[in-house]
């Protein structure tokens, strides 16, 4: 029985977030290994899950002995699929960057792997209770891992998120609590049916339900004015988790509102009520704006992407609220494609904080020099993000636009042409900003000397060999006293004890570097699947809007 | 008809002959060019017996074209085009006009008679843009002075050819097509702009600065090129703009005839002569095609023929001049003097084309410009003397000041003091060059009848209605009378008319620094403007990229002093407001 899969998945990583404590009594360097045989299970168990759903279409699976709608049921379809996908893959590919990136310690990796698992549920759960338990997994885990270097400012970022997090799910729970109230059953596709068999969708109970979840799912996605807790906690947090937890937690909470929405409320709901329509729609509007604002505004690279998630986050709550195939589509795709690239962001971003200690855009200058290949993939990934072509960037924010202009073609809502709008606003904001990225990787600092020979010998571990003959052609010109400005104009040093690989003269880690260019051709690749992803997803957009 | 003639457009052989000038040696060359242009001269001579039509008619771009449009006009041109082209290729033989000089002239002259034998109006502007590009290399190829001029030129002559695409773009969107067939003549609400762009070309009073001021600079051989065809086709194009004429165009030509004269007569470098000539002569054709309506086709007729002499008799005098200044390197009449012993073949050559110009009996200028002055004689718009009107004074006056200053020219040139200079006379090209040109004005001069055989409504004219007998006791005598004048009238006026050169500057002196000064303005004022928003926007884009980088301080400095970031109890304010705000409007909606 196939779908036994389902369960399975949620186990493998729960169960084994307890191992690294249990075996911690005994070894001390339990935990990496563990997590990356869970989650390397589990991405097998989330390969086995898709190719299952691709021959069969979707699985479910009632937990224990209860039928739905009374038990919980677990479902996988082509969206939550998706999802899992992307929640394997970067939850196995991060732990190469946490193995030298930090943080250590058995306690870690438990919630790492408590994290990966109550994901994993959220994505595949089928009942409405359930998924709030799983957003309280995922919340709890990541308060944990966002503290977990232990420092005063992620302490309070931590602590930030805590709060209104609880608040948030609060909310959540709340909603789901008016809609049990006005339905009496917690099923997902149950409650889809007695919406109309014993409310209706004017129905202020349902309403309030519907608001109260949107406004809780909200805060955890972190669109504006919202998202307060995001940006401190991604900055905050250690390079490591703010790849998983930006790649991750929002997208998951993402994936959560489209599943209420359509699978619960359905489009109908949404397009009988045009206030709530439009009210999504301007709060995602004022999302993309203010986030992209924000982002251009910021010094601080990891804080940069942050507030270009809330605005990356509003355009899918706007595809959401569009309502139509086009647009859904698109935030469909955005929501992996997105996923996917700020992955590749954050990993890149942390690379180049761990080989050369830069943390700000006035670090950068001239990083292309000392690392082409990390400066190279950031840069292809940030100009995915601007939606260049060929991009999976491109893909979904297009879908968007389209669908957007589309809804106001179609119904003479003006809403619609203002989100397009909005986008390339948010378009431009974005290429702003990846634009002084890449100007400080390749332009900046042209004028200084190279300072790269001087700084090895510095730094060289004086273990002779020609360990560092890479190195050699880039210092070659250089041998130069180096001219660092006190601007911070001085071209990129790698700090002491960076590592070294004899294939590339990047002093970052060489597996995780492997990683981050794989996942920047990734997003390329799958910019070109724009088809195969239409064809992937069109059995549950043709469901939803039956 | 042979179908060879009708569907080989000369001017293609005539392009394919200026890079074969360039590609075989001088002689050969200078040979295959001869070849060319008199292949277009008896095309268009054996063209005449019945090959007229619209040949070469196809579409371009989606429109209807005809490239080879053959009517008794384009004839005409085609034939006085072809023979003076042949004249001048032998006489830039003779002058060692560089290679470069002759492949210029050459594709110059394709373009020329593309122009005529366009058969609507898009094919026309192609070619007529084209004349100006290659005339303008033509100018530019001698170098030194000649650059500066030749900027001026093509600057002219953009403009021109700008005015005139313009009008052919606005008789498109009104007529609906290019084809000459289909329209009489250019629409009229493009009147004002081909009358501008063609009138650059034929030198109207304040656009004609162009012509003496580039045509004294070129090669002498260039010269001789030059002078006939950019002004003539000119006149040609008016006349399929304008069928019907105009007295507007008969009196502009009126006042041309006697500005260009009044001009030249005031100067002394004997090509700057010349120049000032073209501008007066084709004030006569015009005023013969602006009277097609009020006088008829003799009129026209009469600006034709003259139009046709003209090619003649003027590249003929540019070829002698050409000469002199060949022999002797010198560029002003007042240091030549008494070269009429030394050259006579010369000298002989200027008196014909002086006699064709100024209208002597027995020489075809006296033709074709009795023809016009006879067309005039019936406009009786504004009476002046003895009956006659402003236009027929405003010619006979022009008639006086044109032979004026060749009486001047001539004694300068050849007469004046004793010699100080014992150049050679003419090559034997040149001499063969020139007896081709002075052979036809002499020709034409006394048959008459061969030159209104070429003219179109030739039956009318010979017909028993219209009064044509040149050689009437009243044209000799008008004649005679006109050239008693203007002998007199330049020894007498001669010490008046040098102190007037000295002091009488043409328009140019003052249009010409106007508009440079006005365009180095436009450039200055321009850049600074663009320096000025460029100055605005990045001071703008400067101090809002401090703002968002510096926010707190930003707001310091407003005076605001308030924590902008969200702590903790604010963002769970934010929250609950949020969730309030969508309660509210989702449950009461």
């Amino acid at each position: 029985m196939s779908d036994v899969l389902l369960p399975v998945a949620i186990a493998v990583p729960l169960v084994a977030a307890t191992l690294p404590l249990a075996l911690g009594l005994k070894y001390e360097r339990a935990g990496w290994p563990v997590a990356a045989v869970a989650t390397t299970a589990l991405a097998g168990l989330a390969a086995a899950i898709g190719i299952e759903v691709a021959r069969g279409g979707a699985l479910s699976h009632a937990l224990g002995t209860y039928e739905p709608p009374i038990g919980i049921e677990l479902v996988a379809d082509e969206l939550s699929v998706a999802v899992l996908a992307l929640v394997a893959a970067v939850s196995l590919a991060t732990l190469a960057f946490a193995r030298v990136a930090g943080p250590r310690g058995n306690s870690f990796y438990s919630g790492y792997l408590l994290l990966v698992g109550g994901l994993t549920g959220l994505v595949l759960t089928g009942d409405l209770f359930n998924m709030f338990v799983f957003l309280e997994i995922v919340g709890i885990s990541t308060y944990a891992l966002i503290a977990a270097d232990r420092s005063g400012a992620s302490a309070y970022a931590s602590l930030k998120y805590l709060v209104v997090g609880t608040v948030g799910a609060s909310l959540y729970l709340l909603g789901v609590g008016y809609a049990f109230l006005a339905t009496g059953t917690l099923n997902m596709l149950d409650m889809q049916a007695q919406i109309v068999q014993q409310a209706s969708y004017a129905d202020p109970l349902i309403r309030a339900s519907y608001a109260l979840i949107v406004a809780g799912l909200g805060l955890k996605i972190a669109v504006f004015p919202i998202h307060a807790w995001q940006p401190d906690a991604y900055q905050r947090a250690p390079d490591a988790v703010t790849t998983v937890v930006a790649a991750l937690v929002s997208t998951a909470s993402a994936y959560a509102l489209i599943r209420v929405s359509y699978t619960v409320f359905t489009v109908d709901f949404l397009a009988a009520n045009d206030a709530i329509t439009t009210g999504m729609l301007i709060v995602a509007g004022a999302s993309i704006l203010a986030g992209s604002a924000l982002a251009a505004m910021q010094s601080d690279l990891k804080r940069m992407f942050a507030y270009s998630s809330v605005a990356q986050f509003g355009m899918i709550v706007a595809a959401i609220a569009l309502a139509n195939e086009t647009a859904l589509l698109g935030g469909i795709v955005h929501l992996v494609g997105h996923g996917l690239l700020k992955f590749g962001l954050f990993l890149g971003i942390g690379l180049l904080a761990l080989g050369y200690g830069a943390r700000k855009l006035d670090d950068l200058a001239s990083a292309a020099r000392s690392a082409p290949y990390t400066s190279g993939a950031v840069a292809l990934l940030g100009l995915g993000l601007v939606g260049i072509p060929p991009s999976i960037g491109f893909l979904g924010k297009w879908y968007i636009g389209v669908g957007a202009v589309e809804s106001s073609m179609a119904g003479g809502d003006p809403a619609g042409i203002g989100i397009a709008v909005v986008i390339f606003v948010s378009t431009l904001f974005t290429l702003s900003y990846v634009a002084r990225v890449i100007e400080r990787f390749y332009f900046a600092g042209v004028g200084l000397s190279d300072g790269h020979g001087d700084d090895h010998d510095e730094s060289g571990h004086g273990d002779g060999g020609g360990h560092d003959d890479a190195d050699r052609g880039v210092a070659a010109d250089g041998g130069r006293e180096s001219v660092t400005d006190d601007d911070g104009d001085g071209p990129l040093t790698p700090v002491e004890g960076a590592p070294r690989s004899r294939l590339v003269p990047d002093r970052v880690p060489p597996a995780s570097l492997a990683i981050l260019v794989l996942a920047a051709l990734t997003t390329v690749a799958l910019g070109f699947g724009g088809y195969a992803l239409f064809e992937w997803f069109d059995p549950y957009l043709t469901e939803v809007f039956a | 008809m042979n179908p060879i003639l009708t569907s080989v457009p000369p001017y293609v052989l005539l392009a394919f002959a200026a890079l074969a000038v360039l590609a075989l040696p001088r002689r050969s060359g200078h040979a295959v060019a001869a070849l060319a242009t008199a292949f277009t001269f008896a095309q268009a001579v054996l063209l005449g017996d019945g090959g007229t039509g619209a040949h070469l008619a196809t579409q371009f771009l989606g429109f209807d074209v005809v490239w080879f449009n053959v009517d008794q006009f384009s004839l005409l041109m085609g034939v006085v085009v072809g023979f003076l082209a042949t004249a001048a290729v032998l006489y830039a033989y003779g002058t060692e006009a560089p290679t470069w000089v002759t492949a210029f002239a050459l594709i110059y002259v394709a373009t020329t008679v593309g122009t005529i034998y366009a058969g609507d109006w898009l094919t026309l502007i192609f070619f007529w843009e084209l004349m100006a590009v290659t005339s303008t290399l033509l100018v530019w190829q001698y170098g030194g002075a000649a650059v500066r001029a030749g900027y001026r030129y093509a600057i002219f002559h953009g403009i021109g050819g700008t005015l005139l695409l313009g009008a052919v773009v606005v008789h498109f969107a009104n007529a609906g097509t290019f084809l000459f067939s289909a329209t009489d003549g250019i629409d009229a609400s493009a009147t004002l702009l081909a009358a501008i762009g063609i009138g650059v070309n034929c030198g109207f009073i304040f656009l004609h600065t162009w012509l003496p001021d580039t045509y004294p600079r070129p090669h002498v051989a260039a010269s001789v090129f030059l002078s006939v065809f950019t002004t003539k086709t000119a006149v040609y194009v008016m006349y399929r703009a304008f069928p019907e004429g105009g007295m507007w165009l008969a009196y502009l030509g009126g006042f041309m005839a006697v500005y260009g004269a009044f001009f030249a007569l005031l100067q002394y470098d004997p090509r700057r002569l010349l120049s000032y000539h073209i501008q007066a002569q084709v004030g006569y054709m015009l005023a013969g095609l602006g009277l097609a309506t009020y006088v008829g086709e003799f009129a026209v007729t009469g600006g034709f023929a003259h139009l046709f002499n003209n090619v003649l008799y003027k590249s003929l005098l540019f070829m002698a001049v050409g000469v002199v200044i060949y022999r002797t390197d010198v560029e002003d009449i007042r240091d030549m003097g008494g070269l009429w012993r030394v050259m006579p073949v010369t000298f002989l050559v200027y008196v014909v084309g002086a006699a064709s110009i100024t209208a002597v009996p027995g020489f075809n200028g006296f033709i074709s410009k009795g023809m016009v002055i006879d067309s005039a004689h019936e406009v009786h718009n504004f009476e002046l003397l003895f009956g006659e009107g402003l236009l027929w004074w405003l010619l006979i006056l022009g008639g006086v000041g044109t032979f004026m200053s060749f009486i001047k020219l001539g004694y300068y040139v050849f007469f004046h003091g004793s010699a100080t200079l014992s150049p050679k006379d003419a090559t034997p090209f040149q001499t063969a060059g020139m007896v081709l040109a002075g052979g036809a004005c002499v020709f034409f001069g006394v048959f008459y009848y061969q030159l209104i055989e070429l003219m179109p409504f030739t039956e009318i004219i010979l017909s028993e209605d219209v009064y044509f007998k040149p050689y009437s006791m009243s044209h000799l005598t008008e004649s005679a009378a006109l050239l008693v004048t203007g002998f007199v009238g330049f020894f007498a006026l001669k010490r008046p008319l040098a102190w007037l050169a000295h002091h009488m500057r043409d328009v140019d002196a003052v249009t010409y620094p106007a508009t440079f000064y006005l365009g180095r303005g436009s450039v200055w004022g321009v850049t600074e403007l663009w320096a000025a928003v460029d100055r605005a926007v990045m001071a703008t884009i400067a101090s809002a990229e401090w703002i968002g980088m510096h926010p707190r301080e930003a707001l310091a400095r407003a005076g605001v002093d308030v924590e902008i970031r969200t702590g903790i109890g604010r963002s769970v304010l934010f929250l609950t407001l949020t969730a309030g705000v969508a309660l509210f409007v989702f449950v009461l909606s």
